[in-house]
């Protein structure tokens, strides 16, 4: 209708196509921006589903710590840290208390229903505490009763996988997650843990021990083994690089629960770093390498151990009297105690002294898990403590300081520290023999085995070239020493021909048995202990064994067969 | 001046656009990088009880039993040979 505007009206028509356009564009403009809108509030309902929200919930202040991981000399877990739920309660949003009460102790036992009930009851606090670090699927059953003001926070919880393997070298941690004994104890101390909010894994790098964990598990079956088979209290071993100080394996049965945290702390003690014995005869290897070492007896010295050793009220004996006069080596084959106490009497008490002084015998030890016990040293250094102390009586030490000094006779006569970590026992070493006495203390150690005479042939093995000295001691009783309860030991050292590892070996109060032919000396119990012990060990420490000697003619032959 | 008013409206515009988009897609960084962590986290979480579980089941005292089973034991003095051309001079027969 509007086609054929009239002429006059032309400027009029021009007004309303301008009106109209601008009408078109704002309203274009406006439903464009509506529509941007639009869009926009479609994409935040579709794409963001509330993931901004959630870290928003606040979570409750608490601190906790964070831990490195224990592992072995070649990288094995010992423990590490893990996420653990643990449950806790706002008072104030909780409905109904005592239905919360009954639910949760029906699910968790252990809790305890009436503190349970007056820790809720205070509405004033806004965080209580029900139980730290349940499992995952009791956390989950929990959840699903839905009961409000019940919630969880996951905090860190120290897991230890191999269960009591090492646990007295590995210590314990509270439920903070703060280290008590130990290792982990150190961990604390050498600022390695940290804390954080949350659960917050750590990122520092794993802290490496000396142990391993194949000889560690060898060396606890093996006295479980011999605890049984001796009848015996209980038995500890040591298995340590004579040459760093590093200890390869450590345990003292029975070995304690680290995931009983604090409460396995007093549990049993570590009768390795945490108790003194006097060792008895396996002291002979001191007294004779003191003795060797001044250059006052030599290999065939000769001592007259015919008749018993009178010294005021006491009277030394030996228990299977040689009835000749004996050289040093027959001295120490035969552990004649007449015989010790003679080469310690030729040097004197104040040069004994010096000698075990210079060994670390007589101080406190320390190792990066703790202090090692005190050794119990005589009050007086007079004759009669000269005698005792050269066949291991009067003078009790740990059984971790002994090996270390016999690690260091069998060396090449340089001190060594017993340390748990890996890489830590170089640095300036200190001689206490020279090497040719050291060589010698080896060689009778190793005659000792290879000798039908020796005390200590039951420990060899074929191939591994053990060497060793048994000890069997009184125990120290109420009045003196009871006879029928002794501590046997056996210190051996392999390969022979240049020694790489130290075995202690220690059985308490064995008894006698058929296999043993009802003997209870070390000889019978400790000794061929060390030998199943090293059968096992030396394989998994990279030792050479050396094959048992074919007829040499055979193989001259094979050589001059080919073609 | 009238093109100078029509530019600037449009620019104006324009850049309002620009920045709310900005700003949302900030936002919607800062959530994805959030997720990401928790990812993280949780991932993290998991390697950890991996861990201990596959220390677990490769504790000495588990192994040891299935090892044995196999016919596997340690090493002793009978399994090397004296030397080489013993064996060698055995197989060149």
């Amino acid at each position: 209708m509007r086609r054929q505007p009239a002429k006059p009206r032309a400027t009029a028509a021009v007004d309303e196509v301008g009106l109209r356009l601008r009408a078109i564009a704002v309203t274009g403009a406006v439903s464009l921006a509506f529509l941007a809108v639009g869009a926009q509030l479609v994409r935040l309902a579709a794409v963001n589903s509330g993931v901004i929200l959630q870290s928003n919930i606040s979570e409750p202040v608490a601190q906790s710590f964070s831990r490195p991981d224990l592992v072995d000399r070649n990288g094995r877990l010992f423990a590490t840290d893990v996420e653990n739920p643990s449950l806790f309660a706002d008072p104030a949003v909780i409905i109904d208390r005592d239905e919360v009460v009954e639910k949760l102790t029906k699910i968790l036992p252990e809790l305890n229903g009436r503190d349970l009930r007056r820790d809720l009851s205070d509405r004033s606090k806004r965080f209580v505490w029900i139980k730290r670090q349940i499992a995952p699927q009791l956390a989950q059953r929990i959840h699903d009763l839905g009961l409000p003001g019940l919630a969880f926070r996951t905090e860190l919880k120290r897991a230890y996988p191999l269960a009591r393997l090492a646990g007295h070298v590995l210590g314990a941690v509270n439920v903070d997650n703060r280290g008590v004994s130990g290792m982990e104890r150190y961990l604390d101390d050498s600022a390695s843990v940290e804390a954080v909010h949350g659960a917050t894994l750590s990122e520092r790098a794993p802290v490496r021990l000396s142990l391993d964990v194949g000889v560690q598990h060898s060396l606890v079956e093996e006295l479980q083994d011999a605890t049984k088979r001796y009848k015996a209290e209980s038995a500890t071993g040591v298995v340590m690089d004579v040459n760093t100080g590093e200890v390869l394996a450590s345990a003292s049965l029975p070995e304690p629960d680290p995931r009983l945290g604090s409460a396995a702390d007093t549990q049993q003690t570590d009768r390795i770093t945490g108790g003194t014995y006097e060792l008895g005869s396996i002291f002979k290897v001191l007294t004779v390498a003191q003795s060797l070492d001044a250059g006052l007896s030599t290999l065939d010295t000769i001592y007259d151990v015919r008749q018993p050793l009178v010294e005021g009220r006491f009277t030394i004996k030996d228990l299977h009297p040689l009835g000749r006069p004996a050289s040093v080596r027959d001295i120490f084959l035969h552990s004649s105690n007449v015989g010790a106490a003679m080469i310690a009497l030729k040097s004197g008490g104040e040069q004994q002294k010096a000698f075990l002084g210079k060994l670390g015998l007589l101080d406190q030890g320390r190792t990066q898990a703790g202090p090692i016990a005190m050794p119990q040293v005589p009050k007086r250094w007079e004759r009669i403590e000269q005698i005792t102390i050269a066949y291991g009586h009067g003078l009790a030490v740990a059984p971790l300081q002994f090996a270390a000094a016999a690690a260091a006779l069998v060396n090449g006569g340089e001190l060594v520290k017993p340390t748990f970590l890996r890489g830590h026992g170089d640095g300036a070493k200190t001689r206490v023999v020279s090497a040719e006495t050291s060589r010698q203390i080896g060689d009778l150690m190793r005659l000792n085995v290879t000798d039908p005479a020796g005390t200590g042939k039951r420990a060899d093995v074929p191939g591994y070239r053990v060497g060793g000295k048994t000890g069997t001691a009184e125990m120290a009783a109420a009045g003196g020493y009871a006879k029928k309860s002794v501590i046997s030991s056996f210190v051996a050292a392999f390969p022979m021909e240049k020694p790489q590892y130290v075995v202690m070996v220690m059985i308490f109060k064995p008894q006698g048995t058929d296999e043993t032919r009802n003997e209870i000396t070390a000889g019978h119990n400790a000794a061929p202990t060390a030998g199943r012990i090293i059968a096992r060990v030396a394989p998994l420490l990279g030792v050479m064994p050396e094959p048992v000697q074919a007829a040499s003619g055979a193989t001259q032959a094979t050589i001059a067969t080919p073609n | 001046m009238r093109f100078i008013t029509t530019t600037s409206i449009f620019l104006a515009l324009s850049s309002a656009f620009l920045l709310y988009g900005l700003n949302y897609d900030t936002r919607q960084l800062e959530a994805r990088v959030a997720q990401e962590e928790l990812a993280v986290a949780k991932a993290r979480s998991d390697i950890a009880v991996l861990k201990a579980e596959r220390a677990y089941l490769t504790r000495p005292e588990r192994i040891e039993p299935l090892a044995r089973a196999q016919g596997l034991a340690a090493a002793t003095d009978k399994q090397f040979a004296r030397d080489i051309p013993m064996i060698v001079g055995s197989v060149s027969k």
